[in-house]
């Protein structure tokens, strides 16, 4: 959002795409989160119906990693795309 | 590890616990066979997400649960091998020293010169 001069005015070059989560982030983030939830629960059931004890803790350690990354991708819908998105807008209109 | 001499298969002996003669229901090895092709969709769907990835810390994030995600399945799999659930197979030295050989003789059609600085 810098390096302009020549012709006075000119668009802003972005170095890198901005932190906004884009509209296909956005669905991705949504089937992910269900994937994850639906793999953490299935474990867990699965888990409790093992008789070896074993590979019962090895499914329970993979069911609990699924709800970490549960919580790792939820955040990122608490982006502030509005906030962003006028950081954008303003170096757009420069 | 049973492996006697002229043998190439490589497996471990099954635990005692396991049902010998299977009914419809689901046993220990049905379930981690099941949680396995969960781990190994799951990475195919992450590879998708993370290539489709727009910002940097978004990525970088979708790269994580991607490269736990492997680790897992592969943990898993180490499981089922210790379970003795795998039978592997070595393949037969003389065929490996016959495609290194042709390999190793593609070297002379290589674009770039000398040695490749890493």
């Amino acid at each position: 959002m810098q390096q302009q001069q020549t012709a006075g005015q000119q668009q802003p070059v972005f170095p890198q795409p901005p932190q906004v989560i884009t509209t296909k982030d956005h669905l991705y983030l949504k089937d992910q989160l269900s994937w994850e939830l639906l793999a953490a629960k299935k474990c867990r059931h699965f888990a409790n119906e093992c008789t070896d004890p074993e590979i019962r803790q090895a499914i329970d350690k993979a069911g609990q990693m699924h709800q970490r990354h549960y919580e790792l991708l939820l955040k990122h819908l608490k982006n502030n795309n509005a906030q962003q998105m006028q950081a954008v807008n303003q170096a757009q209109q420069q | 590890m049973n492996q006697n001499q002229s043998s190439n298969t490589i497996q471990n002996p099954k635990p005692q616990n396991e049902p010998q003669v299977k009914g419809p229901e689901m046993n220990d090895r049905d379930r981690v066979n099941d949680i396995l092709a969960l781990e190994k969709y799951l990475t195919d769907s992450f590879n998708v997400s993370a290539r489709e990835a727009s910002h940097a810390q978004l990525h970088q994030d979708i790269m994580t649960v991607l490269n736990e995600t492997h680790q897992c399945q592969y943990e898993l799999y180490q499981l089922m091998f210790r379970k003795g659930y795998y039978k592997l197979e070595a393949e037969e030295q003389t065929k490996l020293d016959q495609t290194y050989r042709q390999f190793s003789d593609y070297s002379t059609q290589f674009p770039y010169s000398g040695t490749v600085v890493q």
